[in-house]
């Protein structure tokens, strides 16, 4: 009768620490900044940008993302070499303790296929990005129209 | 030797130097060397060879389409979520820069992926970001016929999955041409509003 209460109870706390730390885990990664570039009409690819930070002391890694509002959503790297841009597919993404990684205009991206619905601006999308630790963290990413200085890149200057 | 002789000894003197300079002059009137531009422009603006496309109202395109104004030409194609809305952002925010400008002057999106670009898709998609702005499509002869020229390269890329459609990899410059129709400067990523616009009415004081 003992064993078995002791199992039980064995079992309850491990069952309790699981859960615990599968809330941590989610709880480690944060999203800021989420937005979608509001695309030109009948246009079927977009991109989304935001900031993964990283609030754990173990180094973490997004291993894709997907959305309920898009048929599917991939990870992909801007890269220019000797003046031509390509997109590259990022499997992992790794985000180190501590640490936090931005995707913006022009580098890391996450493209988003066939929306479900039109966006406009001001809209919202949930994303939802997946961790190497099985923790998914939904997020909801707002439709912005970029027309002009404000357009990616040069964050280093303001003129306003 | 009599006056007379002199006199016109120093004329044609005179005249041969100021005949050499008026020629240095027109020769060397895109080499004026400067250190602050960051756009590579060409001490001598290159002519360009004919090419044939249409723009986005199905009217040709071609070296005449370049003359008279100045063009700032893109190339690159709708299905692209990233670099291309970025760069169609970045020249609408240039066009709204040089507003005040004495100059014609004019956005152009070349697509590089003339398979699904139609006309209609690209005046649906260059119109998005500035209503003035042109979209140009056509054959893969024609659009070889310019690219070539310019140096530009665009490789189209299958996915892995077959699922999501292709991606053209490309050449993600900007390309200027001046009021001649030749080609006059290039802009490497990566680009700014500020690089764009400060480069140009720098380019243009000079042109002048």
């Amino acid at each position: 009768m003992n064993t078995i209460k002791t199992g039980l109870l064995t079992t309850l706390l491990l069952a309790c620490l699981c859960m615990l730390q599968a809330v941590q885990a989610e709880s480690t990664i944060t999203i800021d900044s989420a937005w979608i570039r509001e695309a030109p009409p009948a246009t079927s690819v977009l991109a989304a940008y935001m900031t993964i930070n990283n609030a754990s002391e173990t180094d973490q890694q997004i291993t894709g993302m997907d959305s309920p509002d898009f048929r599917s959503a991939e990870i992909h790297r801007t890269v220019v070499e000797d003046g031509v841009a390509k997109m590259l597919p990022v499997s992992g993404l790794d985000v180190a303790a501590g640490g936090s990684i931005s995707l913006e205009p022009g580098g890391l991206h996450v493209m988003l296929f066939d929306p479900q619905r039109p966006l406009r601006e001001g809209d919202t999308a949930t994303l939802v990005v997946h961790t190497a630790s099985g923790a998914a963290i939904s997020v909801q990413a707002t439709v912005v129209r970029k027309t002009g200085d404000d357009a990616g890149h040069d964050h280093s200057h303001h003129h306003h | 030797m009599k006056p007379a002789q002199i006199l016109i000894g120093v004329i044609i003197a005179a005249l041969a130097v100021t005949a050499g300079f008026w020629a240095a002059q027109a020769i060397l009137k895109d080499q004026a060397p400067r250190h602050d531009l960051s756009a590579t422009r060409f001490p001598v603006a290159r002519d360009i060879q004919p090419f044939e496309l249409i723009d986005h109202h199905s009217a040709a395109f071609d070296q005449a389409a370049l003359q008279q104004h100045w063009s700032f030409v893109f190339f690159g194609y709708t299905y692209c979520p990233d670099v291309c809305p970025t760069t169609l952002s970045i020249l609408n925010g240039v066009a709204q820069r040089l507003q005040d400008v004495d100059a014609d002057v004019r956005f152009v999106m070349v697509t590089v992926d003339p398979e699904r670009d139609t006309p209609e898709r690209l005046a649906e998609y260059v119109t998005y970001f500035n209503g003035d702005f042109l979209g140009v499509t056509g054959s893969d002869a024609g659009l070889t016929q310019l690219t070539r020229q310019l140096g530009i390269l665009y490789n189209r890329v299958e996915p892995e999955d077959g699922a999501a459609g292709y991606l053209i990899d490309h050449t993600a410059g900007v390309f200027l041409f001046d009021p001649d129709g030749r080609y006059h400067a290039v802009f490497t990523p990566p680009l700014s509003v500020d690089r764009l616009a400060g480069d140009f009415r720098k380019m243009l004081q000079d042109y002048q």
